[in-house]
């Protein structure tokens, strides 16, 4: 056992040096030899080939928080699906129809969003 | 199996049939009232009528005389609180309150018929997410707001703590049944005893005990009037019910006893504890309460006292005093926050000025008020003295409870200070200005059947006790025999 946590403890030392050697070299070079030149279109930020116009900062509508409360729902529900999915092949007929009675119940929920119109963006 | 969860399929199927009118046209306010009520009474129907007794899966379903009487209570409860809610709640999300009603009793039916750890906290958690989203259900008033989530930060952090309690007690014990735990013998050993504690820690919030009632004041007094009833007298039957059941059944051998001059230790001494400071702080705070709805809540925080102390004497005749009363006080608390939500219709407050005038206004209603609130106080003849009667009875005759006994008597005559406080200006006061009575046939007419079921209950005990007391073997029999 102690053999394979030292392994991991090599493997986790190489991982986090090996990255860093060549961003150590690049600002070593940067700080030692490359000369400071900062210009107008070097220093701006990039959005997609366009001028940028505007603050950055804007606000967020807060309606947005209905999208994610009724996506984390959904995602919830696929994470209890995983362990279903996994074991699919020995469990019984009636574990099946238990998760589609889970399944249909968070389907309801959704029909409701929608027919309470939450989900058209205002 | 699943003709004994009958009940609870029926309230979901109704809850899920009440949602859909609620987003499609025959939606009125009349068609999801009439649908709710039906879905109750034919789930009260399957809880009668059903011939299935015993357990199921080791325990997780546990049908049995005990618990129709309870399942009855919690869906007459859950009834009264749609009533309520039907007559206050604005219309555009009636459908989804009663749906989150509906949700909320079939999590308490679902605790009075658990002998299962597991089950017990899902059902404590489903019981308790809709009242949550309840207490916040006024969208306009900022006291909801801050009242749903005080209610829902602090309920979280109890049922972790009650998780960690539960997975503690399995830990040591091997088993998530009852009817395992409850062979389990020798002494205590550390973990039992912080899984023990960490328990009655999940549970005293539910019961509002002290030194976790922080949030009972501020969520009865800022969820709506509905909602309330239903945190007041629903989920705290069923809490004090899966308690009651937990402890002398699951984790009997552990008690203790509290005795003067008798100390064990156990969570006997623990509840005794509980119950005096609960006692004391409760009545007191009351007294100067100028909100109606918080006084009712700090009276909820003393009336949670009054059931621990019976059930810290720990046997056959005080579980039955228990039981007794917490049927009755949510019987009164609920018809008491019916009259409360009819006057904040009225007068648009529930402060006690707002009560000023009510026995001119409305005779009926003030009737209906003076009979909870004294039954509250414990007057003879109503339900109220016979339940504190019992409980305080058998909390003698069962080990030297004297010294809390005596605390309980004195602060239930501090209490009928501000019970009368507030009769003073229901009866006494006149009236500020001509606001005319507001119109909500359903809720008087239901606060009238409740007060008579409370007088009722004074004048012939026996209507509920003998049945109490029948069914009390049959519970610990039902228990002995699952594996």
């Amino acid at each position: 056992m102690t053999n394979d946590y030292l392994l991991l403890t090599v493997f986790l030392a190489i991982a986090i040096v090996f990255p860093l050697i060549p961003l150590a070299m690049a600002w070593a070079w940067a700080r030692l030899f490359s000369p400071a030149k900062p210009g107008y279109d070097k220093q701006s930020s990039y959005e997609c080939g366009i001028e940028s116009t505007g603050p950055a900062q804007i606000q967020f509508q807060s309606h947005y928080y209905l999208y994610a409360l009724v996506f984390l729902v959904f995602d919830v529900e696929t994470v209890f699906l995983m362990p279903f999915a996994a074991a699919f092949l020995k469990l019984p007929v009636s574990a099946f129809l238990a998760l589609m009675v889970f399944l249909l119940l968070l389907v309801e929920g959704l029909v409701w969003a929608w027919a309470k119109g939450i989900l058209a963006w205002k | 199996m699943l003709s004994a969860l009958a009940p609870e399929l029926i309230l979901v199927i109704t809850a899920l049939v009440v949602l859909g009118l609620g987003v499609s046209t025959p939606g009125t306010r009349a068609a999801i009232t009439a649908a709710t009520i039906l879905g109750g009474l034919v789930a009260a129907a399957a809880v009668l009528v059903l011939p299935v007794d015993g357990n199921f899966l080791h325990g997780m379903v546990v049908l049995d005389p005990l618990a129709r009487i309870f399942k009855l209570v919690i869906l007459a409860l859950g009834l009264v609180a749609v009533v309520f809610a039907s007559d206050s709640f604005p219309g555009i999300h009636l459908a989804e309150s009663l749906a989150l009603i509906l949700f909320s009793t079939v999590g308490m039916m679902l605790l009075t018929g658990t002998e299962d750890l597991l089950m017990i906290f899902i059902a404590l958690e489903l019981t308790s997410i809709p009242l949550y989203v309840l207490a916040a259900f006024a969208k306009e008033s900022r006291s909801s707001a801050e009242a749903g989530l005080k209610y829902f930060l602090i309920g979280s952090i109890s049922a972790a703590f009650l998780l960690y309690g539960l997975s503690l007690i399995y830990g040591v014990t091997g088993s998530t049944s009852l009817g395992v735990i409850s062979n389990v013998s020798g002494v205590a050993d550390p973990l039992l005893i912080a899984g023990i504690v960490l328990t009655l820690a999940g549970f005293a919030f539910k019961v509002a005990a002290v030194p976790f009632q922080l949030w009972a004041p501020d969520v009865y007094e800022g969820a709506p009037t509905a909602a309330a009833a239903l945190i007041a007298s629903g989920s705290k039957v069923a809490g004090i019910f899966i308690l009651a059941k937990l402890l002398t059944c699951g984790l009997g051998h552990w008690a203790g006893s509290a005795g003067w001059g008798q100390f064990l230790p156990g969570w006997a001494p623990v509840l005794a504890l509980m119950a005096a400071a609960s006692i004391v702080l409760g009545n007191v705070t009351a007294l100067v309460q100028s909100n109606v709805k918080r006084l009712l809540a700090y009276s909820a925080i003393a009336h949670g006292g009054y059931l621990l102390l019976g059930l810290c004497s720990a046997s056959q005749e005080s579980l039955t005093a228990v039981l007794f009363y917490v049927v009755i006080y949510a019987l009164t608390t609920a018809g008491a926050f019916g009259v409360v939500a009819i006057v904040e219709k009225q007068r648009g407050g529930s402060r006690l000025d707002d009560f000023d005038g009510l026995a001119k206004s409305s005779p009926v209603l003030a009737l209906c008020l003076l009979v909870f609130l004294i039954s509250l106080a414990g007057i003879p003849p109503l339900a109220g003295f016979f339940g504190k009667l019992y409980l305080f009875t058998s909390a003698l005759a069962n080990g030297n409870h004297l010294w809390l006994v005596i605390l309980a008597v004195a602060m239930n005559a501090v209490s009928l200070y501000y019970y009368l406080i507030v009769l003073k200006h229901a009866f006494v006061l006149p009236a500020r200005d001509d606001a005319s009575p507001a119109a909500a046939p359903a809720s008087r007419a239901l606060v009238l059947a409740l007060a008579l079921s409370v007088l009722a209950l004074g004048l012939v005990p026996n209507l509920l006790l003998t049945s109490l007391n029948k069914d009390q073997t049959t519970k610990v029999a039902i228990l002995t025999h699952d594996k």
